[in-house]
């Protein structure tokens, strides 16, 4: 397997971790009368998002975030791949991404600002350099 | 190589990054730096063109978890042809109508666009089978 493949599966684990990293302390919080709830407004009062723990919170909105992450750098893996188009430095690219995401999560959860915002771009950069170098 | 299908993808990944790179300066001129680089607990909730860029960034994103599966299978099973080309390029036109036509509210255009992107998708997904 590819080093971008390899990146890439760690990276879908990464998104099933950090599923459970959020959805372990939120069922706690919340209960399963309102996580196994259809979940409508005029009963909740207001968004379960709202009701959870800062901490929590920190952890659902680093989840979502790793959702938007992840597509981008799916296509670009699909992509370098497909087009046999993956080389060193593509391979270090994907490496990068997955060490941003990886450590974004701490970033988020102990507020630690700006470097969250910093390590965000790292990843993103990663992608994007990715996808260019697709057309190179 | 990227074949013409691979082509269009990359430039579709590109035009989302675009969005949102415009939606995250929308954030910053209506939010500032200060609480975007915090944890964001408390909640802000952004209103018009910045809440538009946030509704087209979502939408495109949906329309890419669809897009990208299509062009993955007919890549993968050697099944391009002049009609799979035609309807990845009609999907990364109607998208790049779409962005503009959600931020400056045109309405019809968006709603047509984003019909056009869909179809083509669904299309994508027959000529694969």
């Amino acid at each position: 397997m590819t080093a971008e493949l390899t990146a890439l599966a760690l990276a879908g684990l990464l998104q099933g971790a950090q599923f459970a990293l959020m959805s372990i302390p939120a069922n706690l919080e919340l209960g399963p009368g309102k996580t196994m709830s259809p979940r409508d407004p005029d009963r909740l009062g207001k968004p379960l998002v709202e009701q959870v723990s800062p901490g929590t919170g920190r952890l659902i909105r680093a989840l979502n975030n790793h959702f938007e992450g992840l597509i981008l750098f799916t296509l670009a893996v699909v992509v370098v791949s497909l087009a046999d188009k993956t080389s060193g430095l593509t391979a270090t690219f994907a490496w990068t991404y997955l060490t941003a995401r990886i450590l974004y999560i701490p970033a988020y959860y102990f507020g630690l600002s700006p470097w969250r915002s910093l390590i965000w771009f790292v990843g993103f950069l990663a992608t994007m350099a990715m996808l260019v170098l697709a057309f190179l | 190589m990227l074949s013409d299908e691979l082509s269009i993808l990359a430039l579709y990944g590109l035009l989302v990054a675009v969005t949102l790179v415009l939606q995250a300066t929308g954030y910053m001129n209506k939010l500032g730096m200060g609480y975007l680089m915090s944890s964001r607990d408390e909640q802000h909730t952004v209103t018009g063109m910045t809440a538009r860029l946030d509704r087209a960034l979502n939408n495109s994103i949906v329309a890419m978890a669809l897009f990208a599966p299509a062009v993955l299978i007919i890549v993968l099973r050697d099944a391009s042809s002049a009609q799979t080309i035609l309807m990845a390029q009609i999907f990364l036109l109607a998208r790049l109508v779409y962005v503009p036509a959600y931020i400056f509210g045109i309405i019809g255009v968006r709603t047509l666009a984003w019909g056009a992107g869909f179809v083509a998708t669904c299309v994508l997904f027959l000529l694969a089978l």
